[in-house]
Parts: structure tokens; C-alpha cells; sequence
């Protein structure tokens, strides 16, 4: 129980200084994790408005929550493939348990999501959406995604170290994933065949139900989500038992 | 030394997978049959070639990694390989990383902090200890790995070859440091493929070749 608590102190620990050493890393520092994400959502709010389509009053907002939502998703499972990998001088000197990497991968970026978040519901409030009751449901959503990126998360972070070549797969494969979760159009007015495929994919499911209750005040279909909660538990437990299976082979293999 | 068995090694054997053509691996035994015990206090030697699986080993005895075949049991000791540079956040201060460093030893965050002012002072890096590792010289990053493991005070201390580090002076003083450690009642194993140092340090010496215990001999029996 000790050594449990003492890992938990650690991977804090490592947290702070992921994020210390990412804000002194640029002259702006801290400032960076606002206007970052600001130009991201400038980039494709410049393109997709003024390029490819016109009209709708909610567009922008529609837009952006696909965007914000996608990015912490895809910027963890990322990180996450490789996080095992580039501390392999560490976990070559010092017997660390392997979990403890995907954790300090979804600490630190969710951290830096809340910012985003919170920036974003700001900028919605801002071009005028009104905050309904069911936006009680929001922490909630937010939870539930938490848990399924932490599943894909952990699960790419204990198979890229036997698989190297798998990370420029995923990295590509998020690409795809990029435009196929309805960040830029709405899945819903899809044919039914395709739109039920569409939805297969978590995260296009998971910014529907965002755009539901931010944009159109109706509660998130609840059968959907507690599907995925539930999917999520069994892959984070699955893929801890790997990483214990595996804690003390990795560090041969890198 | 004692009589008292503090990491116990029987029949390990360790095998890392090797690619022998496209989709073809091949296992290679990097150590075969190790049976060994660590005793309380003693000095150990490991000598052998490069190659011959002693860096290996002292990672069985860390606990690093798991052996393939046979096992390891460890009494409840500590054990460490001695250096940390690895884990060093380039922008974090030395202070910062000597933290993080002495939590990765297995310190609680209060520990490693009591021992910050010690060392501060034993790394010798004046106000360099205050600045982002990522403007250290190479010998100052050494100093300051040394110094938070020799702090961070583990029970079993696991030596890799290089015994002083840093630049000329800090190796004198590393290495006056670590014969004042071989002379308490620490536990160490020093991995070597030069006699003369395990001659000079050691109580007990294993040969190591291929994979294999050759021998183990008293120190004065070395050629």
C-alpha cells in the first residue's frame, strides 16, 4: 500500500515537471497553452467558414467543440504510444511500474484540456449560446471520455514497445479518424447505413452527445454512453494486467 | 559481511529476442544458469569480457527486469543501479531533477527535500544546482547524478563499470566516496572487466562468461 502511495506522489511529481519544463521551454511560457489552442481553432475556422461552406448561425460553435473534444483525444493516445519508449533510460536504470507512463501522459494533457475547455465554453458564450439545465450532464461526458481515452491510451502505450512500427500507423490512422468523427459535418444527416457505421467510432459519438446538450439543450443518450463507460472499464483493466504481465520485460525490449 | 542473504539468484536465465530476418526472431540467452547470493555487507565483484552478461545481471539483481528461467527472490533490500542522468528533465533546475531523481530511487518527496542543502553541497556546482540541467556540462550532469543516488542512500548499491565520475577532481572525490562506502556495511556489487579495480574493492568475485558462473574466488586469487 505503501509503495502504491508512493508511485501516486511520483507520477505527480513527474506531472509538475512535464508541465514546468513545457512552460519554460518557450519564451511566452504558459501563455502558450491559450494561444495555441486559439490558433488551432483559428486555422480551421478560417478554412472551413471562409472556404468550404457558408451560412449556418451555430457553424462556429458546432466547429469548435469537435475540435476541442478531438484534440485532447488525439494528442493523449499519441503520446501515450510512445510514452513507454522514450523513457527507456529511465525504466532501464530504475524499476518503475510501466503504468505509471500513460497516467502521467492523461494527467498532463488533461490539465491543458480543462484550459481549452474552459476557453472554448467562454467563446460560446460569448457568440451567444444560452447554458440550459442539461449542461449539468456536461462533467459527466467529460468523465466518460476521460475513461475511454485513457483505454486507448493505455492500450497503444503497452503494445507500440513489442510493435514499434505501430506508432506511424496510429499516428496516421488518427488522421483518418480525424475526419471521420463528425467534426466537420453532422454524422446525423448521413444516410442510415453510413451513419450507423460513423458512430461505431467513440469519439464521433462522443462529440455528438457534446453538441446535443451544448448546442441543442437535450439530455446525451444515456444507453450510448454508459455502452462506452462500461467498454472502457474492461480495456483499462485489461490493459493494466498487460502492463503488470509485461512491467519487467519492456525494459529488455527497448 | 554477514551471513545474512539479502538477494538470492537460482538458475536465472535471461533471453532477449533477436531479429534473425524479416518477421523472424531468434531467442539469445544473454545469461544462461546464475545461481548466486548476495550476502549483507559484502562487496561484490562481477568480472568477465563485454558482452558475457553482466550488465544483465546486475539488472536481474535490481529488479529490473524478470529472468526468463530460474528466480530471483529479494529479502526486502533496495537496490539501485548508481546514476540517474536518464531521468533528467532538460528544463527543470538541478534542484528540481534532484528531487524528481531521489522519488525515483523510492525517497518519499519529504526525505529527498532534507537532503537537498547535503546535496547541493556535495554535487559542488554552485549555483549551476539552481539552473536547468539543459545548460550543464556533461561533468556536472554526472556529479549530480552521482550525488542524489549516493544520497538517496539505497540498501543494495549496483555499480556499472565507472566507478568515479565527473571531471578530474569529482572522480577523486566519487571515487574516495565509494571506497568509503565499500569499507561500511553497505551492500555493493561492481560490475567490472578490469581486475584490478574488483581486486582492489571487492571481498568476493564472480567470473562471468558466457552467460555462465565460471568461478567464484577470493579476490587475492585473481591473475
Amino acid at each position: 500500500m505503501q509503495r502504491h502511495s508512493h508511485y501516486f506522489f511520483l507520477c505527480l511529481e513527474k506531472v509538475k515537471a512535464d508541465l514546468l519544463s513545457e512552460i519554460r521551454s518557450g519564451y511566452f511560457g504558459i501563455l502558450w497553452w491559450v494561444i495555441e489552442p486559439l490558433m488551432y481553432m483559428a486555422v480551421f475556422y478560417i478554412v472551413f467558414e471562409f472556404i468550404f461552406y457558408k451560412g449556418d448561425e451555430n457553424r462556429i460553435a458546432f466547429l469548435l467543440i469537435g475540435l476541442v473534444i478531438w484534440k485532447w483525444f488525439a494528442s493523449t493516445v499519441s503520446r501515450s504510444s510512445n510514452c513507454i519508449a522514450v523513457n527507456m533510460g529511465l525504466i532501464n536504470k530504475v524499476y518503475i511500474p510501466k503504468i505509471i507512463f500513460p497516467v502521467i501522459v492523461l494527467i498532463t494533457n488533461t490539465i491543458k484540456f480543462i484550459i481549452i475547455f474552459i476557453l472554448l465554453i467562454g467563446i460560446l458564450l460569448f457568440s451567444g449560446i444560452e447554458i440550459t439545465k442539461v449542461w449539468i450532464s456536461i462533467p459527466l461526458l467529460l468523465f466518460i471520455q476521460l475513461f475511454f481515452i485513457f483505454a486507448v491510451g493505455s492500450f497503444f502505450s503497452a503494445f507500440v514497445p513489442f510493435l514499434p512500427d505501430l506508432k506511424l500507423i496510429i499516428d496516421n490512422a488518427l488522421m483518418l479518424l480525424f475526419f471521420l468523427s463528425g467534426i466537420f459535418f453532422d454524422i446525423n444527416a448521413a444516410s442510415p447505413p453510413l451513419k450507423s457505421y460513423l458512430f461505431l467510432n467513440p469519439i464521433a459519438g462522443l462529440i455528438d452527445n457534446y453538441r446535443k446538450v451544448i448546442l441543442h439543450g437535450i439530455w446525451p443518450d444515456w444507453s450510448y454512453l454508459q455502452i462506452l463507460f462500461y467498454f472502457s472499464i474492461v480495456m483499462i483493466l485489461a490493459c493494466v494486467f498487460l502492463l503488470k504481465r509485461y512491467d519487467r520485460e519492456y525494459p529488455k525490449i527497448l | 559481511m554477514t551471513n545474512k542473504i539479502v538477494i538470492s539468484a537460482k538458475n536465472v536465465g535471461v533471453a532477449y529476442r533477436r531479429l534473425s530476418g524479416l518477421f523472424k526472431h531468434e531467442k539469445y540467452w544473454a545469461l544462461k544458469d546464475i545461481t548466486l547470493d548476495v550476502y549483507k555487507g559484502e562487496t561484490l565483484g562481477i568480472l568477465g569480457k563485454n558482452g558475457v552478461g553482466k550488465s544483465t545481471l546486475l539488472k536481474i539483481l535490481a529488479g529490473i527486469i524478470r529472468p526468463d528461467k530460474g528466480s530471483v527472490i529479494n529479502y526486502g533490500v533496495s537496490a539501485s543501479l548508481l546514476s540517474l542522468q536518464a531521468g533528467f528533465v532538460q528544463y527543470l533546475t538541478g534542484k528540481e531533477n534532484a528531487i524528481l531523481g531521489g522519488m525515483m530511487l523510492g525517497l518519499t518527496k519529504k526525505e529527498i527535500t532534507q537532503k537537498i542543502e547535503e546535496i547541493y553541497e556535495y554535487s559542488d556546482i554552485g549555483d549551476f544546482f539552481y539552473q536547468p540541467v539543459r545548460s550543464y556540462s556533461s561533468g556536472m550532469r554526472a556529479r549530480l547524478g552521482f550525488s542524489v543516488a549516493i544520497y538517496a542512500n539505497p540498501d543494495v548499491i549496483l555499480l556499472d563499470e565507472v566507478l568515479g565520475v565527473g571531471d578530474s577532481d569529482f572522480r577523486i572525490k566519487s571515487t574516495k566516496t565509494m571506497k568509503q562506502i565499500v569499507r561500511s556495511e553497505k551492500t555493493i556489487i561492481i560490475v567490472s572487466h578490469q581486475p584490478a579495480l574488483i581486486k582492489e574493492l571487492c571481498d568476493r568475485v564472480v567470473l562471468i562468461s558466457n552467460g555462465v558462473i565460471e568461478n567464484v574466488v577470493a579476490p587475492s586469487e585473481i591473475l
